[in-house]
């Protein structure tokens, strides 16, 4: 034991991965997920995260051109997959081609610690398969419903990262968000949600502070 | 944190076996509870029964399972364990054979429970092992495995 100890012991400590984590964004049509995209590239570009990105759309690159032509990242580390019919169907009934973008990203950048993946518009009972990504946010928003988390949702309910987006909206939608919130928590247990304005990046640092320590593990 | 970047082993391999075997008694042993879920994931965050905090970072080809050994040291391991129960059971042919199953596993050190008739096995690793290491008593009709028809 001592030999195969001894000769095991610098590699358990110093070695790194080849590949990236991968991190998904999934959630209803027009909750926010591309400008939550938006707010963390940005935010870990600036903590020294080598990123790359990929969208999924139904028939188009829209998502994938929207982030490109942004400016916050390198256009060519944006890669786009077309799903061709459900989103879900491309995350987690099979998601080869999500899993083969992620692989040539891994390929093209030597040293990529992150790929977000986002997920094409779905609805509640969307999910990431955990073949894909490592881990997984789920974005609904206060005018989709203030009763979203209570139906219990599949992807409400087992995400990773629950993320209520658009809170400033809540007076102008009739959003109870503090019951939205207790019951996000109520049907969750001890899973986490968090609450973001990804219009001005008001709640943002704390999902950055949340990938980081769940899958990045570099501070 | 500790970060762990590869499999080592299983603990169902004879040798590792043998080495944790000796780390528990010692008091090295650590154990990260997961559901069978979780095993698809390269990156996990989570915490030993110990209270030490790990990040798991796998590359793609390698795959957690129950048993897996994250760490191996002189004085020190950590292991993957599945938070529900993994249970082989077996139905012996007679009393003889099950006597004989009985002396088996006590040899083996596997950790058992009786069900009626039937023996059960709480695995520690993958289940092929366990019909590896049992095949000359399948093989001779002495045990059947249950749930196999």
């Amino acid at each position: 034991m001592n030999d195969i100890a001894a000769g095991l012991r610098p590699a358990v400590q110093s070695s790194r991965p080849k590949t990236a984590a991968r991190v998904g964004i999934g959630g209803p049509v027009g909750s926010g997920k591309t400008a939550l995209l938006e707010q963390l590239i940005p935010r870990f570009l600036r903590r020294g995260t080598d990123l790359a990105v990929i969208t999924n759309d139904i028939a188009t690159k829209e998502d994938a051109e929207r982030v490109r032509r942004s400016g916050l990242i390198a256009p060519e580390r944006v890669l786009a997959v077309e799903t061709g019919a459900c989103p879900h169907s491309a995350i987690r009934e099979d998601p080869t081609l999500n899993m083969q973008s992620a692989d040539e990203l891994d390929r093209r950048y030597p040293g990529l610690e992150l790929i977000l993946i986002e997920s094409g518009g779905d609805n509640l009972a969307s999910s990431f398969s955990l073949d894909l990504v490592d881990h997984w946010l789920f974005v609904i928003d206060v005018a989709g419903g203030d009763d979203i988390p209570r139906k219990r949702g599949l992807g409400v309910m087992s995400c990773d990262l629950l993320v209520i987006n658009k809170t400033d909206l809540a007076p102008y939608v009739r959003c109870d968000l503090p019951r939205m919130v207790r019951e996000a928590n109520e049907v969750r247990g001890a899973r986490p949600v968090l609450l973001t304005n990804c219009q001005t990046g008001e709640g943002v640092d704390a999902i950055v502070d949340h990938i980081a320590r769940e899958v990045l593990f570099d501070r | 944190m500790l970060r762990l970047t590869r499999l080592l082993g299983n603990a169902s391999d004879a040798t590792i076996g043998e080495s944790l075997h000796r780390i528990e008694h010692a008091g090295g042993l650590e154990i990260i509870t997961l559901k069978r879920s979780d095993t698809a994931r390269k990156r996990l965050h989570a915490f030993t029964d110990r209270g030490t905090e790990i990040g798991v970072m796998l590359d793609r080809s390698e795959q957690l399972a129950n048993g897996a050994v994250l760490l191996l040291e002189d004085a020190r391991a950590i292991v993957v364990r599945l938070d529900e129960p993994q249970w082989l059971g077996l139905a012996p042919a007679d009393a003889a054979a099950a006597l004989e199953l009985g002396y088996f596993c006590g040899n083996m050190h596997w950790k058992v429970r009786f069900v009626g008739e039937y023996l059960h096995i709480s695995m520690e690793g993958p289940r092929e092992d366990y019909l590896h290491r049992l095949q000359h008593l399948i093989d001779a009709r002495r045990i059947s495995v249950l749930g196999d028809g």
